[in-house]
């Protein structure tokens, strides 16, 4: 195979990567473990490293790196050590120019691999079995995680402590308590992930199942169907919309609709609606509705910036207008839940009904797992990445303010400049320097590092990141990037060839498979004779006249004809892989050329030249 | 007496022997309720009467003695020799009164001028209707026999000295080089050669093209795959174009994927009145759509009711008329089972997640 040449210059070395002009010093930023360092280079240069563009697409701030460590240690620790994957360990990253990659640690040893399986059945066997109660009881946990962040107190530091420290017995004094405040801050975070990461790999390993029998059996099938089939009906992300709806009715029974205008601040709409007895009613429904349902995030992320419609209604308000006006229109705003529960119901009949009996019992155990597991799958967002990381974001937030009140930064958000630890370096000499009433070097030196690093990340940010760096990879089985990045062995080849250049073909995937091998273009039936046993046919189109060269070539590439062309069904009686229509390949492909087939995804790759 | 003809709507499947699976499968159409332009089928009795009253017999033997070495150029002068024998040779009397008669009834049938509207009604009057006249190979061969070009077909064909010419034009691609040859590779186990033929009336086609009750490709039942292109169908057949390909999902009838192809030319019926002529699309409409949801959705409904009927994926030749009436002149089995990428069955779900995070489980 290809790969073996291709391994030592598929990508970009990650000791090779320049830093944008007057980002020098980014490094600074990060733990000195989350560099490509010197020290490790051997080993790290070897590896195959990709973006993780999907959580983290935007350069780190300092303070987010945090949401890095806590949860590839919780996904580690479950997957490697609770229920011992057996051919996977955990996610290895790191950071370039500001961007994270990553990188799985493969269990290679058969007879480790086999010791594993032996934890993995019965561990996440026990899982999937009690599936229903387990997760009951991790709502519960969730809960009580979230209430103690909402409790947990930043304190100020006073002049003087209050009577309590002098005669009550358990009071603590300040510098102790801000400390540990802080502590016990960056500890929930830990348990979030814990708790984040617990049902998550084998939520979506049901589910990565399912859909990998219904492609098996059924390839065409769109992966909106899938969804339907195992989607809950009463899911809670969908209440916090479905409760704006009910206000968004609630605010035409009582008359108040008028003040929901386009146009309109949440400010000046609430403001209106003190001004009546029904807008006074309708604000104290929205202040019962707000916990939980506006704990929503207004983006998608786990950086600091994404936040919740509590610190910004301007988007819940913005539904509430929508929503008016179409009732207003005569539109019928709510899910249609019956029709969406008969049409799931439908989808998973007459799917399953398309299938072998075997298969279809297969299908529905499947079908009837995802639905158990699938609950947790889409829950968990809601309160994990945006209930509790908008509190918790919030709750940094707080401590942010107590070093600029302090001088120590010139505005609260600023603490997300800082890694953790420069935080609680900060607060150590903020509550030395308080406590010692002596003069805090700290307003001298951390608005300055600031600075710097909001201009490096603003430039960082302009940098685009290679997708990949590293060596190729003999394939790729961890199943965690494959489900989750959807980062497959063929996903990674074609930025490889994009790496190198080299030029596609697309055409229709006429005939199943991939081959390599040696172009033959023909441009008439008279050439057939050039045509060597092994070789590729390249061509205008075929026609019945062709049909002695069927059985000496490997794969057939036309210019013109669609799946139900001569050279596609004649491919598919002879099991040759063929891709057809793709409109130039005989202008782009020239005999004795190595080109790479694939009639599945109907691809042709131009491998080199002559 | 023996039978020369008969019409599609008086053929089965079980007529396959006397007539050639093309015109019995159209008879079989006709019993499922689907709509196919009328026609007949010439049956094999009448090719065997032909060669044995014109005396082409040993003519035959002994130019296909000649090829039996296989060479190209031997098997095309042997396609020559015989062709050009059977293209000379009269069609026998009582087989020719039969075939004119069947001729002149398409034309007076009120169903024939309703069913192929813009064929009919435009192009000519009942006596000399437009029709196809293609071949109907007989035996196991019958799909191998369609890749192989012993599928004649001719388009548009007026008159009944014209139906006869197109007649023996069928009956001379039995002998063509690529058929030859398929023969001499079976060596002793080749059929004998036999072949009906199938007259069936026009349709002036708007669009035409070619579906699949399942994905040709990746096998996936689910869906209806769909090839259409401007005019007769044979730009599809032939390969000449690229057609536009819809996938139709049975469950839902949403398009679930479309690729619109480059149909730079098109069939139509020549101005003089006989055969079809291939002009060429200008490039606007080269690219543009050929069909409407709608019309998708019509072509799936008939999709699944042949499926139904026949109890096995089908691979259907469609037209559109001109009045956005829909025909069907071909449904067969999809002879090459797409590789359906199968699960090890007979195992628990649960045992397959395992199996999916790397967990062999025996």
């Amino acid at each position: 195979m290809a790969a073996m040449t291709e391994a030592q210059s598929a990508f970009p070395s990650p000791y090779e990567i320049e830093t944008p002009p007057g980002c020098e010093g980014w490094q600074e930023m990060y733990p000195y473990y989350a560099l490509f360092d010197e020290r490790r280079r051997a080993e790290d240069e070897k590896r195959f490293w990709f973006w993780n563009s999907m959580h983290f697409p935007e350069p780190m701030p300092a303070f987010d790196v945090i949401c890095i460590d806590s949860p590839y240690q919780a996904v580690g620790n479950w997957q490697n050590r609770v229920f011992a994957v057996p051919p996977a360990m955990g996610i290895d990253y790191r950071c370039v120019n500001g961007y994270i990659y990553i990188s799985g640690n493969p269990v290679t040893d058969p007879q480790k691999i086999a010791e594993r399986a032996e934890f993995f059945q019965k561990r996440a066997g026990y899982y999937y079995e009690h599936w229903s109660e387990l997760y009951g009881r991790w709502r519960e946990r969730m809960d009580s995680l979230i209430a103690e962040l909402t409790a947990l107190r930043v304190p100020e530091l006073p002049e003087y402590e209050p009577d309590e420290v002098a005669f009550g017995e358990e009071r603590n004094t300040s510098f102790y308590e801000v400390l540990d405040a802080y502590t016990r801050t960056l500890r929930l975070s830990d348990l979030m992930w814990q708790h984040h990461f617990e049902f998550l790999l084998l939520g979506y390993g049901a589910y990565a199942t399912f859909a990998e029998l219904c492609k098996a059996n059924l390839p065409e099938i769109p992966d909106q169907h899938i969804a339907q089939m195992v989607a809950g009906i009463d899911v809670i992300l969908f209440r916090p919309d479905a409760e704006l709806k009910r206000l968004a009715r609630l605010a035409i029974e009582l008359g108040v609709d008028g003040a929901f205008q386009q146009g309109r601040s949440p400010a000046e709409i609430d403001s209106e609606l003190e001004r009546s007895e029904p807008g006074r009613r309708w604000l104290a429904e929205l202040a019962r509705v707000k916990d939980p349902w506006f704990n929503m995030a207004t983006g998608d992320g786990l950086y600091h910036f994404y936040r919740s419609w509590h610190d910004d209604p301007s988007i819940p308000y913005a539904s509430l207008i929508g929503h008016i006006a179409a009732l207003n229109a005569g539109e019928r705003i709510e899910r249609p839940t019956e029709e969406i529960l008969r049409e799931r119901e439908r989808l998973a009949q007459e799917y399953g009904a398309l299938l072998d009996p075997s298969a279809r019992k297969t299908f529905e155990e499947l079908l009837a797992l995802s639905r158990t597991v699938f609950p947790y799958v889409e829950e968990h967002k809601f309160f994990c990445d945006y209930w509790f990381l908008t509190k918790w974001w919030n709750k940094v937030r707080e401590f942010g303010a107590l070093l600029a009140r302090h001088g120590f930064l010139e505005e609260g958000e600023d603490v997300f400049q800082l890694s953790r630890y420069e935080v609680a370096q900060a607060l150590d000499e903020l509550t030395l320097s308080w406590a010692t009433g002596g003069q805090p070097l700290g307003p001298k030196h951390w608005p300055a590092i600031v600075k710097r690093r909001k201009q490096i990340l603003a430039r960082l940010a302009e940098w685009t990141p290679p997708p990949a760096l590293g060596a190729m990879p003999e394939a790729v089985t961890d199943p965690m990037t494959i489900m989750l990045w959807g980062v497959t062995t063929e996903r990674v080849r074609e930025w490889a060839r994009h790496e190198r250049g080299g030029g596609v073909l697309s055409g229709a995937p006429a005939s199943p498979g991939t081959v390599e091998g040696i172009a033959r273009v023909v441009r008439s039936v008279e050439q057939i004779g050039e045509v060597r046993e092994g070789e590729i046919l390249v061509c205008g189109a075929t026609s019945p006249a062709w049909a002695p060269i069927f059985s000496k070539i490997s794969a057939a590439v036309t210019d013109v004809g669609g799946v139900m062309s001569h050279a596609a069904i004649v491919c598919r009686e002879y099991g040759l892989p063929a891709v057809v229509g793709t409109g130039r390949a005989t202008a782009e492909i020239h005999t004795g050329q190595r080109i790479r087939v694939d009639g599945t995804a109907g691809r042709v790759e131009l491998l080199n030249d002559r | 007496m023996t039978e020369y003809t008969r019409p599609f709507s008086e053929l089965r499947a079980a007529d396959e022997p006397l007539f050639g699976g093309k015109s019995a499968g159209l008879g079989e159409l006709l019993a499922a309720e689907i709509p196919v332009p009328p026609g007949f089928g010439v049956s094999v009795a009448a090719f065997e009467c032909f060669v044995e009253e014109s005396g082409l017999g040993e003519r035959i033997a002994s130019a296909l003695a000649e090829a039996a070495s296989g060479e190209l150029a031997a098997l095309e002068r042997a396609a020559q020799t015989i062709g050009e024998a059977i293209r000379d040779a009269p069609v026998p009397a009582a087989v020719r009164a039969e075939v004119e008669r069947r001729y002149r009834e398409l034309g007076g049938t009120a169903g024939g001028s309703a069913a192929c509207n813009g064929a009919t009604a435009k192009a000519a009057t009942g006596a000399q209707p437009p029709v196809a006249v293609r071949s109907s190979a007989v035996g196991e061969d019958a799909a191998e026999a369609t890749f192989a070009g012993q599928q004649e077909s001719y388009l548009w064909v007026r008159g009944p000295e014209q139906v006869c010419t197109a007649l023996r034009d069928c009956w001379a691609s039995l002998y063509s080089a690529p058929a030859i040859s398929y023969r001499l590779r079976l060596a002793g186990h080749a059929p004998r050669a036999a072949m009906g033929v199938a007259v069936q009336l026009m349709v002036d086609a708007a669009a035409a093209g070619v579906m699949f009750t399942c994905s040709p490709v990746s096998g996936d039942p689910s869906v209806v795959a769909i090839n259409a292109s401007w005019g007769l169908g044979l730009a599809v057949v032939g390969g000449e174009v690229t057609p536009d390909e819809y996938l139709v999902s049975k469950v839902t009838r949403e398009l679930v994927r479309e690729r619109l192809g480059n149909k730079t030319v098109e069939y139509v019926p020549s101005p003089d009145g006989q055969g079809a002529a291939r002009v060429p699309v200008a490039p606007e409409r080269a690219a543009m759509r050929c069909l409407s949801e709608d019309q998708l959705a019509a072509l799936v409904e008939i999709a699944r009711r042949v499926e139904r009927y026949f109890g096995c994926h089908q691979d259907i030749e469609w037209a559109l008329a001109r009045d956005g009436s829909l025909w069907f002149v071909q449904s067969r089995p999809v002879t090459v089972a797409a590789r359906r990428p199968q699960l090890v069955t007979a195992e628990s779900a649960l045992s397959l997640v395992m199996r999916k995070f790397g967990a062999k489980v025996d």
